[in-house]
């Protein structure tokens, strides 16, 4: 058997470009051998189709590789080819969770380019909305996340409050998932009669209803054993890689857009920022209830801001940008969403490239999964914050 | 959880502070800077592409530790430019770097940041996957990151047609200049034939695919020894290295002998459409024409078969034809029956109508 030292072959499982060798070594009694294993490419943990290949050494991941590309449609492609109106129905389907904040971020870059004026009324909606689509994005999340740890209940908890969320988005925007409410220039229509008693009830109510969560997950011992030190992020790994959101404030570092880069009238109002210490699982989510809190409370101060006045200004028959550009960042739910708009002049953009938080939380996985367990490795994958639609585009 | 107090106003550096201390970094290797709507560029020589990034990252008082994005831009003619951007956590601030590729159009080379910023291995990635830019000391650009793995050409250069676009016209309204006085869109119901199916845009698809590969097509001839390359416009390229707009206008419509070569300006572009939307109505014409006589053709037949006696449509009378219309025998009206249906007058109708 002295032959097997030097036996190798290439494992049918490959990564796709890589030549992982697979060694066979021992003196035939103990052999053990490297494996790899694929999750996904539709693994509910992952949130969409996205592929991850795990080079195994027994139980622990040696190295990781995220998969990308399954849901890949060429937004950027596409919105060349469209005027900065039809840009908007475009904009809110990458992230499915988080549409509203999709969509603004793109008619923020317009207007910047443009000097466009918002009526202040329509500056406070989009932030009313904005906010609304956080809480609706979050809790999404943690229901989710209890699933993928072997949990049910909460999701149906999170859904109870997402559905009367979405009840009061569709009130206002016609849309549940694709709002396509805001244009260049302000929002489509003014909210609707009585929406602003429905809005502070509801936030009083999923205020309330946010410490069932709390119980039922955050101070769950299982919970605990999942999640504790499972996946510790550090915080210059993070910024090297680009994390943002909850993700990198987990982490310790308090960096959120609508504090450091005021957009709106996010300058006026107070923004808490939720941070964790030590960038594992357990902040991630601890974090993702404070910034649901966060949220509520900034709704509740809106409400206190809303001023009466237009909500959409007039807008030429061809909207067309100045030649230059722009670089705008907003704070998405799942992270900093930015967008960098080039104008020719015309009235498609020249290039509108969009950098999504998702993406930089994919790229971080194979730091954070060597090493880890395999059950750790769906308590990571969830717990990094991240919709395929979004890492794709 | 802990909810920390950001105040960070006042500590970032003006642009013109981040100006000088650049250019007493890096002397000539700024080329130019630029503070407006509300982004500040920097621009640099390719040479310094690599110093410039590392003295954002170390220099304590820029301390540009969070690596934001990375991608192309297609400047047409010029080539190609590359702009990261960096922010700054410390400090609150944020620039944008930029620098043009080495290599024009054909061979676009540029830099890679990898070693600076892990983050930029899959944006480095994502822009050769989308651009063609090879980035000198990248790990590994292959395999293709969002496109699939035997897709071929670059999808975000500018000479790179939106498929579905060139095959068939916007649907419904484009522009509010398309209403008419009573602010209504006005509606271009497609006729029978003019509907643009599938074989269309099979067609322009294996168009483009012949543009990004143009050894493909000649795989029997004398250049079938060239490799595949995707990266294959160069060879073409280079015989014309400069093609000025008035030389490629002057032979708009010849795509086919080189394929892929110039970049097509807005105005061939409109040109272009313009053809192919010709093209696209004639073949709808034809295929109409055609359709329209398969089905008088067929009614013909069906005359033939359906009535004993062996006389055609013409010689049929009123009332008969009146009864056939009844019984929705010839229901369809088509091209050929419509001038008889008038001139048989109003009285067959008003029966027909006044029997239900």
């Amino acid at each position: 058997m002295g032959d097997l030292d030097t036996r190798e072959q290439v494992h049918p499982g490959t990564a796709p470009g890589e030549d992982l060798v697979l060694e066979i070594r021992g003196d035939g009694d103990f052999d053990t051998a490297d494996m790899t294993l694929s999750i996904g490419p539709a693994h509910p943990a992952t949130h969409g189709v996205l592929r991850v290949i795990l080079e195994m050494d027994g139980e622990k991941i040696r190295d990781a590789h995220p998969v990308i590309g399954y849901m890949h449609r060429g937004f950027e492609k596409l919105a060349e080819a469209r005027d900065f109106r039809q840009i908007m129905a475009l904009t809110n389907r990458h992230d499915w969770l988080s549409g509203f904040s999709n969509e603004l971020g793109v008619a923020l870059a317009a207007e910047r380019l443009m000097e466009f004026e918002v009526p202040d009324r329509a500056q406070w909606i989009r932030m009313l909305l904005a906010e609304w689509n956080r809480v609706l994005n979050h809790l999404m999340f943690v229901g989710s996340y209890a699933i993928e740890l072997g949990a049910i209940t909460p999701m149906f908890y999170a859904f109870r409050e997402r559905e009367d969320i979405q009840f009061l988005l569709e009130s206002a925007t016609g849309g549940r998932l694709h709002f396509t409410y805001n244009q260049v220039g302000g929002v489509k229509i003014d909210l609707p009669k009585g929406f602003m008693k429905e809005s502070t009830d509801l936030s009083a109510m999923v205020r309330k209803r946010l410490q069932d969560y709390v119980d039922l997950v955050l101070g769950n011992e299982i919970f605990h054993a999942r999640t504790k030190g499972i996946g510790p992020l550090p915080p210059e790994v993070a910024l090297a890689y680009g994390v943002t959101g909850p993700t990198l404030q987990a982490a310790g570092v308090p960096e959120d857009s609508r504090v450091t880069e005021p957009y709106l009238k996010y300058g006026e109002i107070d923004v808490r920022v939720p941070t964790g210490t030590n960038g594992d699982s357990f902040d991630r989510f601890a974090v993702l209830l404070g910034r649901i809190e966060a949220s509520l409370d900034l709704i509740d101060q809106i409400h206190d801001h809303m001023p009466a006045g237009p909500v959409n200004s007039k807008l030429p028959k061809i909207v067309k940008a100045p030649e230059g550009y722009t670089y705008i960042r907003t704070e998405n739910p799942l992270g900093q969403l930015g967008y960098y708009l080039e104008s020719d002049g015309g009235k498609n953009p020249w290039r509108l490239k969009m950098r999504t938080p998702s993406f930089s939380n994919v790229q971080v996985l194979p730091y954070l999964l060597r090493g880890a367990l395999v059950p750790d490795a769906v308590a990571i994958l969830g717990s990094v914050f991240f919709v395929v639609g979004d890492v794709d585009r | 959880m802990t909810y920390p107090v950001l105040s960070r106003a006042g500590e970032a550096l003006t642009p013109a502070e981040q100006e000088e201390l650049l250019r007493d970094r890096l002397g000539e290797g700024v080329l130019e800077t630029l503070d407006a709507n509300g982004t500040f560029t920097v621009t640099v020589a390719p040479d310094a592409w690599v110093a410039t990034t590392r003295a954002c990252k170390d220099e304590p008082l820029l301390a540009y530790d969070m690596f934001d994005c990375l991608f192309g831009v297609d400047r047409s003619e010029a080539g190609f430019d590359i702009v990261a951007i960096l922010y700054s956590t410390s400090r609150g601030q944020r620039i944008l770097l930029r620098v043009h590729c080495e290599g024009g159009r054909d061979k676009p080379v540029c830099p890679s940041l990898v070693d600076l910023y892990a983050g930029a291995n899959w944006m480095e990635r994502e822009t050769w996957d989308m651009f063609g830019i090879e980035f000198e000391g990248h790990p590994g650009l292959t395999p293709r990151l969002l496109c699939a793995e035997n897709f071929e050409g670059w999808p975000l250069r500018k000479d790179f047609y939106l498929a579905s676009r060139e095959a068939k016209p916007w649907p419904g309204v484009k522009e509010p200049a398309e209403l008419d006085e009573q602010g209504n869109p006005i509606v271009k119901i497609p006729g029978p034939g003019e509907a643009v199916g599938p074989s269309i845009l099979d067609e322009v698809m294996a168009e483009q695919a012949k543009i990004a590969n143009p050894h493909a097509e000649v795989s029997g001839g004398p250049d079938a020894t060239a490799p595949p390359e995707p990266a294959a416009p160069e060879p073409a390229a280079q015989t014309t290295p400069g093609p000025g707009p008035s030389e490629a206008a002057d032979e708009p419509e010849a795509p086919d002998e080189t394929p892929g070569v110039d970049f097509v300006t807005p105005e061939e572009r409109e040109a272009k459409d313009a053809d192919d939307a010709a093209i696209a109505s004639a073949r709808a014409e034809l295929s109409r024409i055609q359709q329209a006589e398969a089905r008088e053709q067929k009614a013909a037949e069906q005359a033939a078969a359906g009535s004993d006696t062996p006389t055609a449509g013409p010689a049929i009378p009123e009332g008969q034809t009146a009864d056939l219309r009844d019984e929705g025998g010839l229901d369809e009206r088509d091209g050929g029956d419509d001038a008889q249906a008038e001139a048989e007058g109003d009285d067959a109708g008003h029966d027909a109508e006044e029997d239900r």
